[in-house]
């Protein structure tokens, strides 16, 4: 065993722990303990799985195991995303996944070739926790801009009428959805980067700390990620509502209400 | 792409049938205004008057019927070209997020609007006529009361200068005197206009008055 390795008596430490969050939830009658008992399960039991799969996944570092990995990642966070918003997952499935994968690729692209200048940019250790990273930042990212685009027309019907009837094209229209859309998006992002260090350590830079790296090392990963994370969540959504909407407006500009479950 | 023609004004509204939910809002109506004309549109709540005005800009796509503006049909492709011709003010008008005076000049930053300059010696008129203050135009437009929001919004499509103007219930939260001035403009102006009102000072300024058919209650 390495020394960053934990002793198996330590998980179980670890889940000892767990008696103070589920006594307060016993003291107080939350009545969540069945939701919240199968939640720790299910973390278990993906983890281990997963945790066995990068195993095989990381001995092979096969190029197309690992697009395969990436893309059952972004299938599962498009379905997770429309499922989020409340939209009809048939309506809108590819044009979120294109948008996924584009808010993904670029910036993985960027931090595995250009940042870190690996000569083999499919290299299983580097590329499948940095797309996890980089996409569940967009999942959650397209989860609030996307959702509040279509919400916010959906209820704001009569400005959106009223800038479509002043002469604007359905863009022109959109823009202003869009931009309160965007700046929804991007505000846990840049709430993060504003008091990242001060307020918690990141799990990136942690890890890298935990693995044995200098604290300057680390910040430099921690640095490149964020960058990434903040690029792939305004590609993402961006090219989401973008890409989206040319599906879930009519010809006539007007939003079809059958993109809403 | 067909030049959007200034001149035009003719309104053509041929068995139009509208329904929501799969009941009809509106059954086989017609009406022919032409240019210049002032027609009022009266009739009981839910009688379909809004759903003309809204099926005219294409809000609303109708089940059956046309619609034809200087004889050229409405569809998903001249109605980006048409709504050009129209200047609209709802029922209870939302014109958006942001200062009344940005908000009266946003619809001229449009690519569609391009050849227009913002009038601002229009709005000056205007806000005299309409006795509405100067200094709300630097207030939010959310702070303005119900009645200088249908003030704002009626002058936000009139300077816009439209061939054709489409007023649902314009003038429901006006005092007498912005009222007559609205009625007066109506008058003196040469746009065609569709009013959906009650207003008996409307209904006396058109040219004629349609009154809505009664719908029969669902079965």
């Amino acid at each position: 065993m390495n020394d960053t390795a934990i002793h198996p008596l330590g998980v179980l430490a670890g889940y000892a722990m767990l008696i103070i969050p589920l006594g307060l939830i016993l003291w107080y009658r939350l009545g969540i303990m069945g939701r919240t008992i199968t939640a720790i399960v299910r973390m278990t039991v993906q983890l281990v799985f997963v945790g066995l799969y990068l195993q095989v996944v990381f001995r092979l570092n096969s190029v197309w195991l690992n697009l395969l990995w990436m893309l059952v990642m972004i299938v599962v966070a498009d379905g997770s995303i429309l499922k989020g918003c409340g939209l009809r997952t048939r309506a809108l499935w590819r044009e979120l996944f294109i948008a996924l994968l584009a808010g993904t690729v670029v910036p993985l692209g960027v931090f595995v070739a250009v940042i870190l200048m690996r000569p083999f940019v499919f290299d299983a250790r580097i590329v499948i926790p940095v797309a996890g990273m980089i996409l569940g930042n967009c999942l959650r990212a397209n989860i609030v801009g996307i959702g509040s685009f279509y919400n916010s027309i959906k209820q704001g019907e009569k400005p959106f009428q009223c800038a479509l009837a002043q002469g604007a094209s359905l863009s022109e229209a959109v823009k202003p959805f869009m931009a309160d859309a965007l700046r929804q998006a991007f505000a846990p992002t840049i709430a993060m980067m504003a008091t990242i260090g001060l307020v918690s350590l990141p799990g990136m830079m942690t890890g890298t700390m935990l693995a044995g790296a200098n604290p300057l090392d680390a910040i430099q990963y921690q640095i490149a990620i964020v960058i990434a994370i903040f690029t792939g969540t305004s590609i993402t959504v961006v090219a989401g509502i973008w890409l989206s909407a040319r599906r879930a407006f009519n010809a006539y500009g007007m939003l079809d209400a059958g993109i809403f479950v | 792409m067909d030049e959007v023609r200034k001149d035009c004004g003719v309104i053509e509204v041929e068995g139009l049938t509208v329904a929501f939910e799969g009941q009809n809002a509106l059954d086989d109506f017609s009406l022919s205004v032409e240019k210049g004309g002032k027609i009022v549109l009266e009739g009981r709540s839910g009688s379909g008057k809004s759903s003309i005005l809204k099926s005219l800009l294409g809000f609303i796509k109708p089940k059956r019927g046309g619609i034809f503006i200087d004889g050229r049909p409405l569809d998903g492709h001249s109605v980006w070209q048409l709504r050009r011709l129209f200047g609209y003010v709802a029922q209870e008008p939302q014109m958006g997020a942001g200062r009344t005076a940005e908000l009266l000049e946003r619809p001229f930053s449009y690519r569609a609007n391009s050849e227009l300059s913002f009038p601002r010696s229009k709005l000056l008129e205007l806000c005299e006529r309409f006795s509405f203050d100067g200094k709300l135009l630097e207030k939010d437009v959310s702070a303005l009361s119900g009645g200088e929001k249908q003030r704002a919004a009626i002058m936000g499509a009139l300077l816009l200068d439209r061939p054709i103007y489409l007023f649902d219930e314009p003038t429901s939260a006006m005092d007498s005197h912005s009222r007559t001035v609205f009625t007066e403009i109506i008058k003196e102006s040469g746009f065609t206009a569709l009013i959906v009102s009650h207003e008996r000072i409307l209904c006396e300024a058109a040219d004629a008055v349609v009154r809505m058919p009664e719908r029969k209650p669902a079965q």
